[in-house]
């Protein structure tokens, strides 16, 4: 039995992988399995020797790719700090924000304080009114008054006048 | 040194210094570069995930918790980097579009070093490793993964297993499937 013709195959293959009881008595017994094994592990020793060498890089190649490493460290960390010192920030403008639209309603009941200010005007004026009326002339009568004073000198004002203001101040 | 890295990551990762992890990089870029390449076959993938992978380690350290090596946890974010990247169609479909695929079958061959005094012994052992290597294209990714930290970077099963997250047996069951493989080209040569 030559090894192309192995029939033991799979003892070969548990071999090569790792320590296997069986397969290493079978091998102590077995030429063939053992020269087929002898070659599958020398072809994977290329291999890696292979691979080793394509994967090869001169020295400033990893002292580059050591600096680019570095770099992005340092970004990263830089990205990290901002966003730490971001996010506070803007909670505490956004806290800001939510207060100061927490106080715009009550800033609405100014709009029914308009027309209590109102109120207040008509009121004035009504007290106004009422101090022109208790004293002895309205003031837009006054003109008239004085008018009446100066041709008489003593005609006071008309009873029925002076008592209608009399119950208008009344009621 | 590697004692002290670890006790770093592993106790105080948050505070590990960039001293430290400057000197983690120099430690390990050559070996997570390598498997990276070898997963790959693209030099300027396998150097841009290089990267990212140590990034990624860095903003990640505080996950670390020494219960493997560091150089088991980088080569671990390495393959996870690796499988995101292979399934990433776009990138592939680019890249075959514009012929940049780096599969440099012939390029491994050629750089082989070989110990046989003659010609034709070292011929045949270049014709072995370009065999390997055209089985470790036909393996799967984590296949070839599996194969690679194996028969390159040999590493042991355990150590391999939780590189990349799997079961012993699994690490097994895909070394033997890739040996078969293996054997299967060789035989093919003879």
């Amino acid at each position: 039995m030559n090894s192309n013709d192995n029939t033991h195959g799979p003892l070969v293959e548990r071999a090569v992988v790792s320590f296997d009881l069986a397969a290493e008595h079978h091998m102590a017994g077995c030429q063939p399995c053992q020269a087929e094994r002898d070659h599958v592990e020398n072809a994977l020793r290329e291999f890696a020797a292979a691979n080793r060498e394509y994967t090869t890089r001169p020295e400033d190649f990893w002292e580059m790719q050591a600096a680019r490493i570095r770099a992005a460290r340092t970004e990263s960390d830089t990205r990290s700090r901002i966003t730490m010192t971001l996010v506070p920030s803007v909670v505490v403008l956004l806290l800001a924000a939510f207060a100061i639209l927490g106080r715009a309603p009550s800033v609405r009941p100014m709009r029914s304080a308009v027309p209590t200010a109102q109120i207040d005007a008509d009121h004035e004026l009504l007290l106004e009114v009422e101090r022109a009326i208790q004293s002895d002339t309205p003031r837009a009568l006054e003109p008239a008054t004085l008018m009446v004073e100066e041709g008489d000198g003593t005609l006071p004002l008309d009873p029925a006048l002076q008592n209608k203001e009399t119950r208008s101040h009344e009621n | 040194m590697e004692t002290a890295l670890r006790s770093a990551l592993g106790a105080a990762a948050q505070n590990i210094t960039a001293e430290d992890f400057d000197a983690i990089v120099r430690r390990h870029q050559r070996r997570v570069h390598r498997f990276l390449l070898m997963l790959l076959r693209d030099p300027d993938e396998a150097d841009n995930l290089t990267q990212e992978c140590f990034l990624r380690a860095y903003q990640n350290r505080s996950t670390f918790r020494g219960e493997s090596s560091v150089e088991t946890w980088l080569l671990r974010i390495a393959a996870n980097l690796a499988h995101d990247h292979a399934r990433s169609r776009r990138a592939g479909f680019w890249k075959r579009l514009l012929g940049l695929d780096g599969n440099d079958n012939e390029g491994i061959a050629d750089k082989l070093v070989t110990s046989e005094a003659s010609p034709e012994r070292a011929f045949l052992a270049r014709e072995d490793a370009r065999a390997v290597w055209d089985a470790a294209s036909q393996l799967s990714q984590q296949q070839r993964a599996v194969f690679l930290l194996r028969f390159v970077e040999e590493m042991e099963l355990n150590e391999i297993a939780s590189a990349l997250g799997l079961q012993v047996g699994s690490v097994k069951t895909h070394l033997f499937r890739a040996v078969q493989t293996v054997r299967g080209r060789l035989r093919n040569l003879r």
